[in-house]
């Protein structure tokens, strides 16, 4: 069977992803090219007996090596030597695609030209003669649609067909004219290189200053760039003209040549629907209130009511908790078997992540339709002018907004969705800024810490804390791009806004399941390793001789005193012996914790029924109903379970304290006393990098000690912390500022694709928060201000800083040239 | 000679104008060229972003946007 490799290029906006499903089908394989964070797709397919596997290259306006993707695609033709390459055109846009076409057709492989979006150009009246062109360009032309499903069969026909006729290619030449005899020198000068691409090639890429190539044949020609720069300048002093533009400007007139030949455009200046919308998407008016609109729609339907769906999605995960919890041995009273909390942490920690599954299949299905659309680029149009200032681009709104720029989000989407930005400090820089925004799963944390220290003041702190974030990201984007990322490769803001496009269906379903996927495949198996971890850091050493001694006391005692009781029961003989007590405990706290996820009166008569089966006897002590002896050990049995659980939690508190974690919120208490945190804050803060969420469950059961059961989290806190709310103020601030859960930090490797860059993301805010934290706290209690005076004063430092960074003149320019002075003057000279 | 040098930042919405010269280099010039600012080529002002900066222009026969700060270095003659 013949194997073959084919290359997928063509500009962006030309509908390639279209047809690379179109012909790929569903195999598809979705890696990183090895190094860079460019997505390489890859499609298998057999056809007529031959094995097919197809690259997606990145989109590319020109095959130079300007960009990322730029050098992504030629790295692969020149390291991969694909046997052919398949350029998609956009038939409405012929004359600058074809721009790129004359650069693939040099390279010396075969090429096909597939005239993608046949229909559209037909609806604008351009008619194209495709035969004339194939005839031109010497390569077959195959008209598609690949929207609509047209022109699969034909693209693999022509595939197959060009790789059978190999023997009988001949090379692509442009003949250059007044260039020719420099590119004849460089073939000379290379003619025994060990490359195999078409020595023609390679001399106009050096020509045109291509450092890869120059870098690749350096090794055999040390003096090439030297030798080039003559050949250069010789033609410079000749016709006046240097080679990068001479090349550009030649390769556009021969589109010309073809577009005159072989195109007739009817109505060529009228007003196309993509104009007209854009009239009023890019109005002046108009623009920005319709995008905050659009902004709101995406929060409303993947923040709001994807959280919703989770109400549907969180009985399956609590179903499956609680399977999991049926299949580990179960606890002997007091001694719950080390396997089974573990089971039980990594169950917690996996939920924790999965119940956002949900949110995150909209946002990304939500975020492709807007990419298919066309939208995105017209909003960083809109609102380039603002982030810039910040150093941010056009482009990082999105993210942002997903981060949380309204109420909350979470960072992982917004983090994935940076992808796409073409300025390299730009997308750094976001990526780094978008995990301080308002992380939805530290709401609870924050209501917590405000339920418990500013009851009558819940409203104005809530509203400090959810709008404060935007301003922190601004100035932390600021601050990055003018220190640490100063030097970072940046883009001109050439962009293109192209006609608006339906989307397709499959399309969005299928690139937002992907993302899920890799959500899934990255994210939650990082998250469970770490969860096994930080498990072994809370349970070693454990706890003491003597302590256990101490427990296994108080639980003798609970059980001698429901003994007792229980002998005044009928039923005496059914829990007269430890096993059959314990049992009979982990009956009735299954039953509760069952109950407790059943919403309906059918769950909760099915959960009945499943209890009644598995033991009818024990099922009288749980619903005695009339039989009043039953009751009686119902009773002892309720204060039983609590007894165990306050028994246990103590366990737990003071394992946690004993533990490796709780050395390590101890030993950095010097550090942290500055911002009136004690080891119980620093345990909950490390605790919680694994999952948001497991901040609250730590620090709650850290302080309901021993008081009893009715006791809310936040007033058991309230009362025996020990904090003041001004303590409370710099929790919240750190809180604000804090590392982004390993979620995010696993997000952020994958797209910086440096670890050097997440452990910035990890230990930069971690100094701000810290720092910032320390510097409210030891002025507001020296000066005496209650917690909400501290907070609104930290807030609107912050809002003043963002605000004088927003609009100070920045000194930011990016791009040097001779005509500044000069068209200023002009401005002033006209009439 | 024409004394008078005029760029494409001082264009107004649907002036239509000729491209002259690029006074840039390197990874800019590049770009530009790319995206097919060659000599002669005709470009046409569509509209200014909201905030008046960057600016929509159209080039064979495509949209594209360009900040201000480019636009200077872009002399043009007007058709």
């Amino acid at each position: 069977m013949n194997e073959i490799k084919v290359a997928l290029a063509g500009q962006p906006n030309c509908g390639k992803s279209t047809i690379f499903n179109l012909v790929s089908g569903i195999e598809q394989h979705i890696a990183n090219y090895p190094g860079v964070t460019v997505d390489k797709k890859t499609g298998f397919f057999k056809y007529d007996g031959n094995k097919i596997e197809m690259v997606d290259l990145p989109g590319t306006y020109s095959f130079s090596s300007y960009s990322l993707e730029e050098r992504v695609a030629k790295d692969f033709i020149i390291d991969e030597k694909p046997d052919v390459i398949v350029n998609v055109i956009d038939a409405s846009n012929i004359k600058r695609n074809l721009y790129l076409t004359f650069q693939l057709l040099e390279i010396g492989i075969p090429v096909i030209v597939v005239l993608n979006m046949m229909d559209v150009a037909e609806r604008r009246g351009i008619k194209i003669d495709s035969k004339k062109i194939s005839k031109m360009l010497n390569c077959p032309v195959v008209e598609a649609s690949g929207a609509k499903g047209i022109g699969g069969e034909d693209i693999m026909k022509n595939i197959v067909a060009t790789t059978q006729d190999k023997d009988k290619y001949e090379d692509f030449k442009i003949n250059y004219e007044e260039l020719e005899p420099h590119i004849a020198k460089l073939e000379e000068k290379i003619v025994d290189t060990k490359m195999s691409q078409s020595k023609r090639w390679l001399a106009i890429k050096i020509l045109e200053g291509d450092a890869p190539i120059i870098n690749r044949l350096k090794d055999e020609y040390p003096d090439l760039e030297e030798f080039s720069k003559v050949q250069e300048n010789s033609f410079h002093e000749k016709y006046d003209k240097d080679t990068v533009s001479f090349l550009a400007s030649y390769r556009y007139e021969s589109s010309d040549i073809i577009y005159h030949k072989a195109i007739k455009e009817e109505q060529t200046g009228k007003e196309t629907l993509t104009d007209k919308v854009d009239k009023i998407i890019l109005n002046r008016f108009l623009a920005i209130p319709i995008l905050i609109f659009f902004m709101f729609m995406v929060y409303q339907i993947s923040i709001v009511w994807g959280y919703k769906l989770t109400d549907y999605t969180w009985p399956i995960l609590a179903a499956f908790k609680n399977f999991v919890i049926d299949i580990l041995p179960a606890a002997d009273f007091i001694d719950v078997p080390m396997i089974t909390d573990l089971g039980i942490w990594l169950v917690n920690s996996g939920n924790a992540l999965m119940n956002y599954l949900p949110i995150f299949f909209l946002l990304f299905a939500l975020i492709a339709i807007m990419e298919d659309v066309g939208y995105m680029p017209r909003m960083a149009f809109i609102l380039d002018r603002v982030f810039r200032r910040f150093g941010l681009h056009g482009q990082s709104t999105l993210p942002l907004v997903l981060g949380g720029a309204m109420v909350g989000g979470c960072a992982v989407p917004g983090v994935m969705s940076t992808k796409g930005i073409a300025d390299d400090r730009a997308r750094m820089a976001t990526i780094l800024s978008v995990p301080y925004m308002n992380c939805l799963a530290k709401v609870p944390f924050y209501t917590l810490i405000l339920g418990a220290f500013f009851k009558p003041d819940m409203a104005i702190m809530m509203f400090f804390i959810s709008t404060i974030t935007l301003f922190v990201a601004m100035i932390v984007a600021k601050i990055i791009t003018t220190t640490v990322l100063k030097t970072r490769e940046t883009a001109p803001f050439l962009m293109e806004l192209p006609p608006y496009h339906m989307p397709t269906i499959k399309g969005v379903i299928l690139r937002a399941s992907q993302r899920v996927w890799l959500y899934i495949k990255k994210v939650v198996t990082i998250v469970l390793a770490v969860a096994v971890v930080l498990f072994a850091m809370l349970q070693f050493p454990g706890l003491s001789e003597e302590s256990q001694a101490k427990y296994d006391a108080d639980g003798k005692k609970a059980l001698v005193a429901f003994d007792k009781k229980a002998q005044k029961s009928k039923y005496y003989e059914e829990v007269d012996t430890k096993e059959e007590v314990s049992a009979l405990l982990n009956y009735y706290d299954g039953y509760k914790a069952k109950r407790m996820t059943t919403t309906t009166k059918e769950g909760a008569k099915s959960v009945d029924a499943d209890f009644l089966a598995l033991n009818g006897s024990y099922f009288k002590f749980i619903k005695p109903k009339k039989d009043k002896e039953a009751r009686k050990i119902n009773k002892i049995l309720r204060k039983l379970s609590k007894q165990r659980k306050r028994i246990l939690r103590n366990m737990k508190n003071e394992k946690i304290e004993n533990s490796l974690l709780g050395m390590a919120g101890r030993s950095i208490e010097p550090l942290t006393q500055f911002a009136g945190f004690d080891w119980k804050i620093n345990v909950a803060f490390l605790s919680s990098f694994a999952a948001r969420e497991s901040a609250v469950a730590t620090l709650g059961s850290l302080y309901e000690n021993n008081k009893a059961d009715s006791m809310r989290a936040e007033e058991a806190m309230a009362q025996n912390s020990g904090y003041t709310p001004i303590h409370a103020t710099a929790i919240i601030i750190f809180m604000l500022l804090t590392p982004p859960c390993i979620a995010t930090m696993i997000v952020v490797k994958m797209q910086t694709n440096s670890y050097k860059w997440m452990m910035f993301a990890i230990f930069f805010p971690v100094f701000l928060g810290i720092t910032l934290a320390s510097f409210v706290f030891t002025l507001g209690s020296s000066l005496g201000w209650s917690g909400v005076e501290a907070m609104t004063y930290f807030y609107f430092t912050i809002v003043s800083i963002a605000l004088a960074i927003g609009f100070l003149p920045n000194k930011n320019i990016n791009w040097r040239g001779g005509m500044k002075t000069k068209s200023i003057l002009n401005k002033g000279e006209k009439e | 000679m024409n004394a008078q040098v005029k760029t494409l930042a001082i264009l107004s919405n649907g002036q239509k104008a000729k491209i002259k010269k690029l006074n840039t280099n390197g990874k800019l010039l590049h770009k530009l060229l790319d995206m097919g600012f060659v000599n002669n080529a005709q470009i046409e002002v569509i509209r200014e972003a909201p905030l008046f900066d960057p600016m929509e222009l159209k080039i064979l026969n495509y949209h594209i946007t360009v900040r201000k700060s480019e636009a200077e270095l872009i002399e043009v003659e007007e058709v």
